[in-house]
């Protein structure tokens, strides 16, 4: 039984069949090799995948938000690091539809019918969870913007084909005075720096990306001058349930994984009891649970209501789960598990991290449910 | 109960503590990466006498308790656990060795593990639900000349490295675990196999793998302990070792947290170092009290063991305070240290894999909290 639409139900079970065939018998070896391989991308075209999000006039799928969520949690069972590739695209591209006009969003969202990617460089080596307090510069020269600075933890920085880059153009005004571009693959000056070598989602592929005297057109400017850090907010309230619907991917993944095991120890004798029985069973609570608090923040963002604290509970929550269930499949599986199921747990770990960290999702959920103290209290612990 | 170390277990785990800093933290980063048993460091421990540290002085050990071995084996971890594990597992072999064997069995091998001549390996888990039922369990069958064993052991470690191997077999198939027996069984008998190497997610360095045995003869003098008698002995060690893991996860977990202390000190986000966030003092925190509470119910179960009082409940607790507890010590560093942390060319991740291999629940049927639970009175 499901609550899902014929429509997300098939295209569910599509994600399922593409997932077993395409990503399953290659995580391991990738995961291993640590590389982002481009076969996924070729592999693809045909499902037009990575245009999932892409709205209908310009080609796309026009997935809505709850559908985006069902094929990442499938990648994210087949792979998280994978995964990673198709929701960090995904996530560039969110920045185009929050800002873009509509030769933008054409010119942006075309390679992704392709089968294409792209990336999204907010973050710098000073500006992680201080994401307003990076250093790029963009000054307006005539009819262009020049671009300098270093961007890190670029995911599909060395494969993308076009970038939404984060750059002050008013460093005085600080986190006002940010703005965001497309910046196109191959412009002069624009290099790929240091490779990341990952704790987990290993087979994606994480870069620095520099950028030094890059010049782009104005016409490369997203919104206005000054919009950049409200624009990559909205991108991130959009963006983050696809690192929950990776995670909760993840935790079934490693749970299904763990259900496998025991099945096949125990063939022909009885369960050895309720403490394994009952890990198990909290297992699969958490997933479930988490697996609804996503389906809920992607309800509320397809009937157009305000969804950025559900958006932030989800990540949280999705992602903690997963932490949690990769962490006890490994240490209930006992050799076994160290052997065969760690890559889930390193895999996990980034989802705390990554997009948001899990401190700053708090930040927003605690100023969602805390209102300011009562003004009477507060002066009177002042001493007024 | 003193929770002072004596003077003696003060300078034992500093000189574990140097040789940490010496030997282990110049080659883990590539022993990580190669996962090749270090023999010039395992040579190196013989000399220092890590190996031998809690045998008695007539067979050449350095009879210094368990209290300090504890401390040892937590200072090692500071700087790579993997080489505490090759530790532990030999540890554990001439413990039972020591333990239960024969006069004759102590002279033949303890001697030449206090030395390192010979390392030791203690085989006592199969593929099956529990040692001595599953399709492949490993069963001793008695013969004129002493046993024939048929059958496999699962990840076992320092597989490959070890000269001689502790190893449990059940000598009635029908009975399974009730009628395990442990053997002594020298690493170049005939019809032994190593298998592949077990890629694990960390602790790399300590090799596992699964050991075959086809029609392998031992005399009646391989044998340890008696007939059927295997499964105390084994619970015993095991419970032995996991004492000494949750000591392995106190020193990844104590080196994770200083890490990322000192981290959030350098790092600044906000204007200002992160560790002066009320969100990062309190992951710090908290695993810094865990690790500590840790570390105590180690001493604790260390010095019953040393006194040799009944030792197995505490043990258990630690255990499972550690199945709790034990990975997210790195989860929560991990975090303090962001991207940055994730990254491998950080040290954090290293320890997030090793200490993860540190609190496995090998026997689904037999959880700490079964003689725990039974323990309350």
């Amino acid at each position: 039984m499901s609550i899902l639409s014929p429509e997300q139900q098939a295209i569910k079970q599509a994600a399922k069949d593409f997932v077993a065939k395409h990503i399953i018998p290659f995580a391991a070896q990738y995961d291993k090799t640590c590389e982002f391989h481009p076969y996924l991308l070729e592999a693809s075209k045909e499902s037009k995948i990575f245009a999932m999000a892409v709205p209908k006039e310009y080609g796309g799928l026009n997935y809505d938000a709850l559908t985006q969520a069902l094929v990442l949690e499938e990648w994210g069972y087949g792979c998280a690091g994978m995964g990673t590739t198709l929701a960090a695209s995904v996530l560039s591209m969110d920045s185009v539809l929050v800002a873009g006009n509509d030769e933008q969003k054409r010119r942006y969202f075309t390679p992704m019918l392709n089968s294409e990617i792209g990336a999204f460089g907010l973050t710098e080596p000073s500006a992680g969870s201080d994401a307003g307090a990076g250093k790029s510069t963009a000054v307006k020269v005539g009819d262009e913007y020049i671009l300098n600075g270093t961007k890190c933890w670029i995911t599909n920085g060395g494969y993308a084909t076009v970038y939404v880059i984060y750059a002050l153009t008013d460093p005085a005004a600080g986190m006002k005075g940010i703005s965001a571009f497309i910046v196109e693959r191959g412009r002069p000056g624009f290099t790929i720096g240091t490779v990341d070598h990952k704790l987990g989602i290993r087979s994606s592929n994480t870069v620095e990306l520099l950028l030094k005297d890059v010049h782009v057109p104005v016409t490369n400017l997203l919104g206005k001058e000054g919009e950049g850090m409200k624009i990559a907010m909205k991108t991130l309230d959009m963006a983050r349930p696809a690192i929950a619907a990776l995670s909760v991917g993840l935790a079934q993944r490693a749970l299904d994984e763990c259900v496998k095991h025991v099945q096949k120890t125990f063939v022909g004798k009885s369960y050895p009891g309720q403490t394994l029985q009952f890990k198990l069973a909290d297992m699969q609570i958490l997933v479930d649970a988490a697996r609804n608090s996503l389906h809920e923040a992607m309800h509320l963002r397809d009937a157009g209501l305000p969804f950025s604290k559900e958006s932030a509970i989800s990540k949280t929550f999705c992602s903690d789960v997963a932490m949690q269930v990769t962490t006890a499949a490994v240490t209930l599986m006992g050799s076994y598990g160290y052997a065969e199921l760690g890559k889930y747990m390193r895999d996990s770990k980034i989802m705390q991290i990554y997009e948001g960290t899990n401190q700053i999702q708090r930040l927003v959920i605690s100023r969602a449910v805390l209102a300011p103290p009562p003004a009477a209290a507060v002066a009177q612990k002042a001493g007024k | 109960m003193n929770f002072e170390l004596t003077e003696e277990q003060q300078l034992i785990g500093q000189s574990a503590r140097e040789f940490g800093k010496q030997h282990l933290e110049p080659i883990a980063v590539e022993l990580d990466h190669t996962g090749n048993f270090p023999k010039a460091v395992v040579n190196s421990l013989a000399k220092h006498d890590f190996l031998g540290l809690v045998l008695p002085a007539e067979v050449g050990g350095a009879e210094a308790g368990f209290g300090s071995y504890v401390e040892v084996i937590e200072n090692l971890s500071r700087y790579c656990a993997a080489v505490a594990s090759i530790v532990n597992n030999h540890t554990i072999a001439a413990y039972t060795i020591q333990h239960w064997g024969t006069a004759e069995q102590k002279k033949q091998y303890l001697p030449a593990m206090a030395k390192g001549d010979i390392l030791g390996g203690f085989a006592i888990f199969e593929h099956g639900p529990t040692p001595g039922v599953g399709p492949d369990a490993l069963v001793a069958v008695k013969h004129d000349v002493g046993y024939v064993l048929n059958g496999k052991k699962a990840y076992v470690r320092n597989a490959g490295e070890a000269g001689v191997y502790v190893v449990f077999a059940t000598t009635d198939p029908a009975a399974g675990a009730k009628a395990l027996t442990a053997f002594l069984v020298k690493a170049d008998t005939i019809g032994i196999k190593i298998g592949e190497k077990v890629e694990t997610m960390g602790l790399k360095g300590c090799p596992v793998a699964d050991i075959t045995f086809d029609n392998v003869v031992l005399p009646e003098t391989a044998l340890l302990g008696a007939v059927n008698e295997g499964g105390a002995i084994s619970a015993k060690a095991l419970a032995i070792a996991s004492v000494a893991e949750a000591a392995q996860t106190v020193g990844i977990g104590q080196a994770a947290v200083e890490h990322a202390a000192a981290y959030a000190k350098q790092r600044v986000q906000f204007g200002k170092p992160v560790a002066t966030l009320q969100a990062i003092q309190t992951l710090l925190a908290e695993v810094a009290t865990d690790c500590h509470l840790a570390r105590l119910g180690v001493q604790n179960a260390a010095v019953l063991i040393e006194e040799g009082k009944p030792f197995e409940v505490e043990a258990a607790m630690i255990k499972s305070f550690l199945v709790r507890l034990g990975s997210k010590m790195l989860i929560d560093t991990c975090q303090v240290e962001g991207g940055f942390g994730y990254s491998e060319f950080m040290p954090l991740p290293k320890m997030f894999r090793d200490i993860a291999g540190t609190n496995l629940l090998d026997a689904p049927g037999d959880f700490p909290e079964k003689l725990i639970a039974a323990s309350i009175a």
